[in-house]
């Protein structure tokens, strides 16, 4: 059944799938089922269509462990985006029928297996073709393996009328055929007809039909074949114990088969395990907190055994902290002495069994230096785990714990260099801080006891300068402190950025008129009538512009200090450009770090402060300032800012102004 | 006519070293409060023709002080805050607050802000239908506005917006409060609303909008229409 559906059945194709319906997947429950996830994932990036995932669960149909992992394949897709259904339905076609009727999709991908007997073609063809009959839609085939089909295999073993009447059926069709059979061939063919048909009851239904087919056999031929004795020789003991000895034969045989089978199934179950454990394995490589870790483990412990989780992390003494991401309050705590139990085991090597005291089972998460925390899990059963299940518990857990011990590694390494770092913070900003602090002071200082000397040793013109001086060096002062309160509750996260959507050219004409207050201003600004209105934080964004501004004007000599700006399709740009000296290529990502001057830099008054400032109001921005060099010379400033959307509109458009009078 | 009576409720001794004397040379009255309690006191006795409120004083919030100064006084009020967190400055204000300093501040600029608010103080009884700022003329009976002579059009909003900063000028008027007077209660919170209008009425009356002479931009708290 490799080939497309769309060869055998014309007419499916023929209909124009509709145009924009979304794509919709038709999910099993076993580990090949996401590959039509993935199949489906793609083609919806590729079209840029909707798409739908559903699962269509048959009362007594599959296992609950299989529904569990038709859950995880869900959940999977619905990371991936999708959109998930769970249906119910009597079959799984007449589930699919349901949502394509509300859906109109204009593709279904379904699983397919190649077919190894004439049944099972029989099944997937008819499946197709039902959904094809009744729906304007293409149908993708995609074929899994050439394992047996799963997906739309007929096991409604609760209709046992059904199975009984299909018995009577297959045993009358078998008796007859073999009665004719009988006549040309004698003897010898009617056991190997029955066997052949028991054979395929028991491999269809199972060993206990399969012992109640036997025994209904031995009815037919005892009633059916001694009475035709008189055509065929077939009555007698020893043709008796023959026909016995065959057909108990064929289910040894067939026995063996099944067990066979049942060990493909086993094996199918430990490549789903396989599957969840790397699902798992790269979600938790994606986390970065603790409590990510914590999130992503009761995440797909919930979805895989259906069971409520907790992740504890051992406090003080005997108490646990439990970390967030599962529902409620754990309804028990861990049992005292457990963690030095299971280190003691673990450091044992002994294979663990979960602790169960009902109704949660705690398993270790243990990593190499040790117990790392616990995993608390509670059945929605509320019984013990199942022993087949242990090992994935356990595996599970141990991912975590790798997770947790590698998260801890990385934070304790961030920490000590967090360290280190604020200890060179901090002693360049004493040393930066002290030697700016006192500049201005001892000049305040100074001047303030020169003029408390008595009056005549100081002429009006020194007395006025002086005090000039105590003015200019105590805002001086007060602007150094500004900075560093600033800079501090920026980088403490207590000045939050309130974004507003604003036009730019109100926040450069408030800074040019603040800076005008103390003298005049020559900058050159061009901002084009129609720039958008953009989302920024007015008050912190006019401390940018008027830093760049007051450095370019320091920098700049005579010559020009020109202040653009420009919308690109998804950002603000600005830049504030001067013809001074420009900075050198070496320090041109430096310039930003606090207390950094170039050498051989004037000490102009400043501390260093003021382009980290601007650096860290334009990053809480979302934004990006940098420096370049200006074509021609000197220094060229940059800052771009994220446009977070289209500016929100006015609520209506205001009316036409009223004619005034003439 | 007496000289005009300022209360200072300050905690600070060098502050009230530097303002008593500053302000009694300016020919002021000046009586001092340096705590919450004592300055209500005071207010209540003498009733002072300006207040010059401290937010952070040691027996309680300035802002309570405020709000319980404003239920019977109409007096201007002007806060010297050392916090220069804007939302402070925009709580007082609208709380009622006419004006506001920040720690540090010159005596320049003290002495301008109380000119200003003693002159709106004495002017609020009777509304001045004329408002000449410049070349800016607007006529609040007629609802003309001109620039040099030259009528200007404006917009509904846009001339409500002017009127609102108009009958305040020299004070600042916080974002709330301007909505509140051009948009009315629905239009709480819509600042950028405000935001643009502004962009265009300047655009109308500033000769070059990116140094505004008349529309003066107070970041993060509100506008004030320049009458200096």
């Amino acid at each position: 059944m490799g080939r497309p559906a769309a060869q055998e059945n014309p007419p499916v194709t023929s209909d124009p799938s509709p145009a924009s319906g979304p794509i919709v997947v038709a999910l099993g429950s076993d580990a090949r089922s996401l590959r039509l996830v993935h199949a489906g994932f793609r083609m919806a990036r590729e079209q840029g269509r909707p798409w739908v995932v559903a699962h269509v669960e048959v009362p007594g149909w599959e296992t609950p462990e299989e529904a569990d992992q038709a859950r995880v394949w869900l959940e999977e897709a619905h990371e991936l985006g999708a959109e998930v259904i769970w249906l119910k339905g009597p079959t799984v076609v007449a589930g699919l029928l349901m949502l394509a009727r509300k859906r109109a999709p204009s593709l279904i991908i379904m699983g397919v297996t190649r077919a190894r007997g004439p049944w099972d073609r029989l099944e997937s063809s008819r499946a197709k073709e039902m959904l094809g009959r009744n729906l304007d839609v293409r149908i993708l085939p995609l074929p899994l393996d050439s394992a047996p089909p799963v997906d739309f295999a007929w096991r409604n073993l609760g209709d046992l009328v059904g199975i009984a009447g299909a018995l009577a059926v297959i045993l009358t069709m078998a008796g007859l055929f073999a009665a004719a059979l009988a006549v040309v061939l004698g003897f010898p063919a009617v056991p190997a007809v029955f066997a052949l048909a028991l054979a395929f009851i028991l491999h269809r239904w199972g060993r206990v039909v399969g012992a109640a087919a036997t025994l209904a056999s031995f009815l037919v031929y005892g009633l059916f074949f001694n009475r035709a004795s008189g055509m065929v020789p077939v009555d007698g003991w020893p043709r008796f114990m023959a026909f016995a000895a065959t057909v108990l034969g064929a289910q040894a045989l067939v026995d063996l088969v099944g067990q066979l089978r049942q060990e493909t199934r086993l094996g199918r179950r430990r490549e789903a395990e396989t599957v969840l454990l790397m699902l798992l394995g790269r979600g938790l490589a994606r986390c970065s907190t603790v409590q990510e870790v914590a999130g992503v483990l009761v995440r797909r412990l919930r979805s895989l055994f259906q069971a409520e989780a907790w992740v504890l992390l051992p406090a003080e003494g005997d108490l646990w902290t439990r970390l967030p991401g599962g529902g409620d309050a754990p309804p028990c705590a861990p049992p005292s002495g457990l963690l030095p139990e299971f280190s003691a085991a673990v450091a044992r090597e002994d294979p663990l069994e979960p602790f169960f005291e009902p109704p949660c089972s705690f398993v270790p998460l243990a990593g190499t230096g040790g117990t790392e925390g616990l995993l608390q899990i509670r059945l929605a059963s509320g019984g013990r785990v199942p022993q087949e299940r242990w090992g994935l518990l356990q595996a599970f857990a141990v991912q975590g714990s790798l997770a947790l011990e590698r998260i801890r590694a990385v934070e304790t390494a961030h920490s000590v260099r967090m360290e280190n770092e604020t200890e060179r913070m901090r002693s360049t900003l004493l040393g930066a801080v002290s030697h700016d602090l006192r500049t201005p002071l001892a000049a305040i200082q100074g001047a303030a006891t020169s003029l408390l000397l008595p009056e005549e040793a100081l002429t009006e013109a020194s007395r006025r300068d002086l005090l000039m001086m105590i003015r200019e060096e105590s805002e001086r002062l007060s602007r150094l402190l500004g900075n560093l309160l600033d800079l501090t509750r920026l980088e403490s996260g207590i000045i939050r950025v309130r974004k507003e959507w604003q036009p730019l050219d109100e926040v450069v004409g408030s800074t040019i008129g603040r800076l005008e207050r103390q003298g005049p201003v020559p900058v050159r600004v061009l901002l084009p009538a129609d720039l958008p209105p953009v989302p920024l934080d007015g008050g912190l964004m006019e401390q940018v512009l008027q830093n760049l501004l007051v450095n370019a004007r320091l920098h700049a000599g005579d010559g020009e200090v020109l202040l653009e700006a420009w919308a690109a399709p998804d950002s603000m740009e600005l830049a504030v450009s001067d013809r001074g000296p420009g900075v050198p290529a070496e320090y041109q990502a430096r310039i930003f770090d606090k207390f950094f001057r170039m050498p051989g830099q004037l000490r102009d008054g400043g501390a260093g402060l003021g382009l980290a400032i601007c650096d860290a109001i334009v990053k809480a921005h979302g934004g990006r300032i940098w420096v370049e060099d200006q074509e021609g010379g000197g220094a060229r400033f940059r800052v771009s800012l994220p446009q977070d959307g289209p500016p929100p509109l006015l609520p209506d458009p205001e009316p036409v102004p009223p004619e005034p009078a003439p | 006519m007496t000289q005009p009576l300022i209360l200072i409720i300050e905690d600070e001794a060098p502050l009230r070293r530097f303002l008593v004397p500053t302000l009694s040379t300016q020919g002021y009255q000046v009586d001092v409060a340096s705590t919450g309690a004592e300055g209500i006191l005071l207010a209540r006795s003498y009733n002072p023709d300006i207040i010059l409120l401290d937010l952070g004083l040691p027996d309680r919030d300035g802002l309570e002080v405020l709000r319980e100064l404003r239920d019977w006084s109409r007096k201007p009020i002007l806060i010297i805050s050392a916090r220069n967190q804007e939302t402070d400055k925009v709580r007082a204000l609208d709380l009622g607050a006419d004006d506001y300093l920040t720690k540090p501040f010159g005596a320049a600029e003290l002495l301008a802000r109380i000119r200003v608010a003693l002159r709106h103080a004495a002017g609020s009884g009777r509304e001045t239908p004329l408002l000449r700022v410049g070349s800016l003329c607007l006529d609040l009976e007629k609802r003309e506005v001109a620039m040099d002579a030259v009528p200007v059009k404006l917009t509904p909003l846009e001339y409500r917006l002017l009127e609102a900063l108009a009958r305040r000028a020299g004070k600042v008027v916080t974002h709330a409060q301007l909505l509140n007077d051009v948009w009315g209660p629905t239009g709480e919170g819509q600042t950028h609303y405000l935001r643009i209008y502004m962009g265009t009425l300047r655009r109308k009356i500033e000769p070059d909008p990116t140094r505004p002479r008349y529309l003066l931009t107070e970041p993060s708290i509100g506008y004030r229409l320049n009458v200096d």
